[in-house]
């Protein structure tokens, strides 16, 4: 690690922490607090939430949320890399991951170091921070992917229909324009039952979402025709399995376990079925 | 013989049946359209496709599958429907499978509608049949999600075409690789009437295009492509017809897709072959990843297979084999290959290849790095160098490789037990072990 002349020696060597906010806003103003501290990636940690174990000879800054300086952040990002990395980037900010900050703050090191190559950055997979990043968007992908798939609808009484799911990674905003634009029509519901987070899109209308929601399932009742058409799958689920082709270690390959609570083809306990 | 009127039938028992009777067809796919809602109706497509469940048998739910009726006036003797068969018979009207359809989209459990038929009075009438379920479902319940229809062999082109406007997709099953198998188990149908509409849907799509390209908002005429399928184990068709036959297929009638379905015998029927084993899925294994390796990474029929040795290595992958064949080409050195080289590579698919391009852009690669980066080595590294150096002392040697290869497991889709190439001997008869426990319980 280089000394330079002019900058503090002592803060070179102190590992410092910057508590973030969970959120795209709270990363990104971590970040811009960073570059003005002129932290860099070998001394600086961005830490997302908790701290698990507080260090000894660290030093803690707790950032504050701050709509001007993260906006900042992601116009400069925007700019040099054009749409896609930045898109890459910010679904990579959506994921549980606790160290996405700082891979994210990362690669906006080596974007800043190297403008030249901007619009090509995640294509250089041979950087560690670059490639946590990819993962990190790739598993958030592959959830909102699985999801699209696998979320179930019901009918609730007044015709509207609810889903209800519970994603590891922050994903409700990245349904919602989806399934918006399939059912432009309907009044729907998507309901993160982890994060109470709440999506909403009145018919013919603009989806938001609502955060700190808590449902109870009993406010939730069905419609007269919900039960006829799970049913309806129950038995077209059974009936399309070729049994002398029977593979249920390929099944669970391709549906993995965790969905199965959330889908009317599998009970709600036996997640073997169909 | 008891009569069961289909009116009193319940919408369960008709979906139960039509379903039973759809299941064996293989494509369940609802890629290649890329659509919108405009606003007023239900439904879109995404280019890549949904699956929505996964069956017992690992096949994917995509659309709701079904026959709009399982009546059949032909007599083919794989066909769990044929006219011959004593099955319960039963047909929905269009109303039924428009609102069945809607009702399982709207709560996304399906993607869309696959409608195929059995045959009732002619192939023409079946089609207006359809015709009229799918074009309700497009106007009346403005449906914009994905339909997938067969188009039958022998209807009159005219219906075809309009059904083409309709849908996303179409498919007309071969059935079988040659048209001697054909004649011998479908004796209703031939040849010449599956390869003409197949062609005339060939042109529909490439003069739409052109359309297209004029009038941006003219229709869609099947927008998705068409596919077809074969029935694999039925016939005795060596594996080297099969892929030459998928060859030009996807070259002279530029199909999407050419689906193959490990035959299952459900009739007993004197013409078809008795498989013990169950149905050949490591050959229908084998043949899929033929198929991908004609259409993403540049192989050609007669590269794979040839005259002399028409079937596919059961122990080797297709790729592999080949490349042990060929080790002339190898070792291959990972930072200069080009793209189409690397695609080669035994163990380096598609997307690993894209990664190392872009990766070598900025950094010289090592084997530390084609790890972090996620291309799997296991079987590659026979076969590569990085800075001209191999990854191990190993020895560029077909015997060397093979078995080092092979003491890999493959990861095959199945159990072990799903294997129909097992190695035969005197006590490996399955009947055989079936009379033993015969025997001691009576």
């Amino acid at each position: 690690m280089k000394i330079k002349g002019r900058e503090d020696a002592f803060q070179d060597y102190t590992e410092q922490v910057l508590l973030c906010e969970d959120s795209q806003e709270g990363i990104f103003t971590g970040i811009y607090e960073a570059y003005e501290k002129k932290f860099h990636s070998g001394t600086v940690r961005i830490v997302v939430g908790e701290e698990r174990e507080y260090r000894l000879f660290a030093v803690y800054h707790k950032v504050e949320p701050d709509t001007e300086k993260a906006l900042k952040v992601a116009r400069t990002v925007s700019n040099l890399t054009g749409p896609e990395p930045y898109r890459q980037m910010c679904t990579a900010l959506s994921s549980t991951d606790p160290q996405k900050g700082q891979a994210v703050f990362g690669v906006i090191e080596l974007l800043l170091k190297d403008r030249r190559s901007a619009q090509r950055i995640m294509d250089r997979l041979a950087d560690g921070y670059v490639r946590k990043v990819f993962e990190l968007h790739r598993n958030v992908q592959n959830e909102i992917h699985h999801l699209k798939e696998f979320l179930r609808f019901q009918e609730l009484e007044n015709k509207a229909l609810f889903a209800r799911i519970g994603p590891y990674n922050d994903v409700v905003m990245y349904l919602m324009p989806h399934f918006a634009d399939r059912f432009p029509q309907e009044n729907f519901m998507i309901y993160d039952e982890g994060r109470n987070l709440l999506g909403v899109h009145p018919a013919s209308g603009e989806w938001y979402l609502a955060r700190g929601v808590k449902l109870d399932r009993s406010m939730l009742n069905d419609s007269d025709e919900e039960k006829k058409y799970r049913e309806l799958f129950r038995f077209f689920c059974h009936k399309i399995a070729i049994k002398e082709r029977k593979n249920l270690n390929l099944q669970r390959n391709m549906l993995p376990l965790r969905f199965r609570e959330f889908m009317v083809e599998f009970g709600e306990n036996d997640k073997n079925a169909v | 013989m008891e009569y069961i009127s289909t009116d009193t039938m319940s919408l369960m028992d008709k979906l139960g049946i039509l379903t039973d009777s759809a299941k064996y067809d293989v494509a369940c796919t609802s890629s290649g359209v890329e659509r919108h809602n405009d606003g007023k109706g239900i439904g879109n497509t995404l280019k890549g496709g949904i699956c929505h469940s996964f069956s017992s048998d690992g096949r994917c739910i995509s659309l709701l599958k079904i026959l709009f009726t399982n009546e059949c006036i032909y007599d083919c003797r794989y066909c769990i429907n044929r006219r011959s068969n004593d099955v319960p018979r039963a047909t929905f009207t269009p109303e039924e499978v428009c609102e069945l359809t809607i009702g399982l989209y709207r709560r996304n459990y399906i993607e869309g509608l696959f409608l195929s038929s059995g045959i009732v009075y002619s192939p023409t009438y079946t089609m207006e049949l359809i015709y009229r379920a799918v074009f309700l479902l497009r106007t009346k319940y403005r449906f914009q999600g994905y339909v997938h229809v067969k188009a039958i062999p022998g209807a009159d082109p005219d219906i075809i075409g309009k059904l083409g406007f309709l849908a996303d997709r179409m498919s007309i099953n071969l059935e079988f690789p040659t048209a001697e198998g054909l004649k011998k188990l479908a004796p209703n149908k031939h040849r010449k009437n599956i390869l003409t509409p197949m062609r005339m849907i060939q042109n529909g799509i490439r003069q739409n295009k052109d359309e297209l390209v004029v009038y941006r908002n003219a229709p869609h005429f099947v927008a998705g492509g068409q596919s077809t399928q074969m029935m694999i184990g039925a016939t005795p068709e060596s594996d080297y017809q099969i892929i030459q036959v998928a060859e030009s297929l996807y070259r002279k009638f530029e199909l999407k897709r050419v689906f193959y379905s490990a035959f299952v015998n459900v009739n007993e029927d004197r013409e078809l072959p008795a498989l013990p084993g169950g149905p050949p899925l490591l050959r229908e294994h084998r043949l899929y990843q033929a198929d991908f390796l004609m259409r993403f990474y540049g192989f050609e029929a007669g590269e794979l297979l040839d005259e002399k040795r028409p079937n596919f290595n059961v122990f080797l992958d297709p790729k592999a084999d080949w490349a042990v064949r060929h080790l002339e080409l190898f070792p291959v050195e990972i930072n200069r290959a080009d793209y189409q080289l690397l695609l080669r590579i035994p163990g380096i698919g598609v997307k690993s290849a894209q990664r190392i391009v872009k990766a070598r852009r900025t950094a010289f690669l090592s084997f530390e790095d084609l790890k972090k980066i996620g291309v799997v080595l296991k079987r590659a590294l026979y076969f590569i160098t990085c800075g001209g150096k191999m990854m191990y002392r190993t020895k560029i040697e077909e015997d060397y490789i093979v078995r080092n290869l092979t003491a890999v497991k493959e990861k095959l889709p199945f159990d072990a037990d799903g294997m129909t190439y097992r190695q035969m001997s005197l006590f490996d008869d399955s009947r055989f072990d079936e009379a033993l426990i015969i025997k001691e319980t009576g």
